[in-house]
């Protein structure tokens, strides 16, 4: 009865009800699309750098993700192929050989690191080969360059126009050799377009002198999710002259920014759950003082104050709980919709490329951030309602059965 | 058989900058059964001294003692379980909880009380009936005369048998016709179930109807028989 009474009380002030619940639906929409945002960006910007270039998991020599020197080879390839060829939680693995060194065209000139592939297995690794703008990804010649679009306006050459790359051989001489632009790539990571060329393996191995010698092996697993798992095995059956790093490895400063964005999540909810709060505070002080009279006639009637206390509560969370489900529903709803075609930030495109993010973002949600809202803000609207209700039980029966 | 007694109580008020002393040195006694009236001009305490009788509020000096006990030093808890096990309440203004229905306001009570859904139902809908007032039922108080709501007032204050019920001025917004059917109501009541009845009124057709009379003028009792 007790709980009829407070949700009947609700209704009594339609338009104020409407109002709280309707803030916190805004409150819980923004905060699920915030969330969503700002998830999509990182989740993106991690699996951009993922699917460009890292891959999920890495095999060098010990030290070459730190220090890529030239002469850090792969000590035994074919051990490492028949392992990899094994697990079954492998999906696609490709060789890479990786050099740092100097394209020129006749015009100018640029630092980049020179990427050694075999395209066909790399094609099923990275995203470069639908990444092509112009010309097209290899046909199978042996001088084929792929370069990214800020390099090509860099080096001003075009489709079939010559590069020279020049590069270190292990030895210590020069290796140097003409290529014909066959393609230009543009990934959504500015700098990437900017400092990676690639070639095909078989003509980088014979410019620097390196046989068959690699450098790293790119691996593709079932799914991101199991990439600790399969890194754990691989490192078991490699020895200590190997590193096996997965994408969590290779870019740390990524993984400590979402780590880092969740607390900052942590930090917007509270902002918006304080708002949230005090206008819930506002307006059950409002439906008390309205209601003074009334409060009066209960506590003549004989009613407790726990249960005064606890109506006021139920009438708040009733609000609460209103309120967070039609936010739910809405939230997910608008962010799933939003999802589908992403939000076109173009206009900030320049700096997000920078990020390696591109220009569209699509937000993506977090079951525990759903979860925390689902308990948090039924909270939030109860806790509102304590200051309230106890102003409510403190009144004196007669100065409230007379207040007019 | 005492129900009610009253030493010396005197009421000031002094929350203004001049204390008003609404009762002055009230000594009363009133006994299980009685039907009283407590009559006076506008001003003369009649709130006042019934607000102390209902423990809605405190006497600045004083005793009162129901059954014997005095109440003036309970706590508010005590004081508010007393209300609802032994006293009934009736308003100049009616005061149903407005977003409950006739039946609903009258179980209210009951439910204050712990009795069980079923029960609660069931007494609420013979007492109604006993009363005449079942068609009122599933009626919210905005959608009854002021008559209407004042006979379920009364059905609300006696549904958990109380000893005592108090009213302020419950004919004072009804016309004369209301007023005189909501005082059959409560002689009935009176007789039938032994409640002991004080109300207050300045009307002179209410107070010629009482059994017993207490006369206010300017927080004094002036007459009494
Ligand atoms: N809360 C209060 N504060 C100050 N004075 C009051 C208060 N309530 C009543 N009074 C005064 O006490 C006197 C008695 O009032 P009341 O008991 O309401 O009389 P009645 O009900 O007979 O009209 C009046 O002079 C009134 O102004
Ligand atoms: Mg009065």
């Amino acid at each position: 009865m007790l709980v009829k009474l407070a949700w009947r009380n609700i209704w009594r002030n339609k338009r104020r009800s409407l109002i709280v619940t309707g803030s916190v639906v805004v409150g819980v929409v923004a905060l699920i699309f915030i969330d969503g945002l700002n998830n999509g960006f990182l989740s993106q910007m991690l699996f951009n750098q993922v699917n460009l270039n890292i891959s999920h998991i890495q095999i060098h020599k010990k030290g070459f993700n730190d220090n890529k020197v030239i002469q850090s080879f792969i000590p035994d390839k074919a051990k490492v192929e028949r392992i990899l060829a094994h697990n079954k939680k492998i999906v696609h693995f490709s060789e890479r050989v990786i050099a740092f060194g100097l394209v020129s065209s006749a015009i100018s000139s640029s630092g980049v690191y020179i990427l050694g592939i075999n395209p066909d297995d790399e094609a099923k690794i990275t995203t470069i080969s639908k990444s092509i703008i112009k010309g097209e990804y290899f046909s199978g010649k042996q001088r084929e360059i792929v370069i990214g679009n800020k390099l090509a306006e860099k080096l001003k050459v075009g489709l079939g126009g010559k590069v020279i790359v020049l590069s270190n051989r292990p030895d210590g001489s020069i290796g140097s050799e003409v290529f014909r632009v066959t393609g230009i790539f543009k990934s959504p990571n500015s700098e990437f377009n900017k400092a990676y060329i690639f070639v095909p393996i078989k003509t980088l191995q014979n410019m620097l002198g390196l046989g068959n010698k690699i450098h790293e092996f790119a691996i593709i697993t079932t799914d991101y999710k199991v990439t600790e798992d399969v890194k754990n095995e691989i490192r078991n059956q490699l020895d200590e002259s190997y590193e096996v790093l997965s994408y969590r490895d290779i870019l740390p400063l990524l993984i400590m920014q979402m780590e880092l964005y969740k607390e900052t999540i942590y930090i917007i909810n509270l902002i918006i759950g304080l708002a949230l709060l005090f206008g819930i505070i506002n307006s059950m002080l409002m439906a008390v003082f309205e209601r003074i009279n009334e409060i009066g006639v209960l506590m003549a009637i004989g009613m407790k104050n726990g249960k005064i206390f606890t109506m006021i509560l139920l009438e708040s969370l009733f609000i609460g709980l209103l309120g967070t489900a039609l936010g739910l529903i809405t939230g997910i709803g608008l962010t799933e919709l939003i999802s589908i075609h992403g939000i076109d930030f173009s206009l900030f495109a320049e700096s997000l490329e920078n990020w390696g993010i591109g220009a569209v973002i699509y937000p993506k949600l977090t079951l525990e951030n759903l979860i925390a809202m689902l308990f948090m803000i039924p909270f939030i609207t109860i806790s509102g309602a304590v200051y309230p209700a106890l102003k409510a039980i403190k009144l004196e029966p007669v100065y409230a059965i007379s207040y007019v | 058989m005492e129900i009610l007694r009253t030493e010396n109580v005197n009421k000031i008020y002094e929350d203004n900058k001049v204390p008003v002393h609404a009762l002055k040195n009230i000594n009363l006694k009133i006994n299980k059964g009685e039907y009283v009236a407590i009559a006076g001009p506008s001003g003369s305490g009649k709130t006042t001294l019934l607000n102390l009788l209902g423990t809605l509020d405190k006497p600045t000096s004083g005793k009162i003692y129901f059954e014997n006990s005095d109440f003036t030093s309970k706590s508010r808890k005590e004081l508010s379980e007393f209300r609802l096990r032994k006293l009934g309440f009736i308003f100049q203004a009616y005061n149903l909880i407005p977003v409950l229905t006739a039946l609903e306001n009258i179980e209210f009570s009951m439910m204050l009380l712990g009795v069980p859904e079923k029960e609660r139902r069931e007494r609420a809908k013979n007492l109604m009936a006993e009363l005449g007032i079942d068609g009122l039922a599933n009626k919210r108080p905005n959608e009854m005369s002021g008559g209407q709501q004042q006979r379920v007032a009364v059905a609300r204050a006696i549904v958990n048998n109380p000893r005592i019920v108090l009213a302020d001025e419950p004919t004072a917004n009804l016309d004369s016709e209301n007023g005189s059917k909501l005082l059959d109501l409560m002689e009935k009541m009176n007789e039938e179930k032994n409640i002991t009845f004080i109300f207050s009124s300045h009307d002179k057709q209410v107070i010629e109807r009482a059994r017993r009379l207490i006369l206010l003028k300017d927080g004094r009792i002036v007459s009494e028989n």
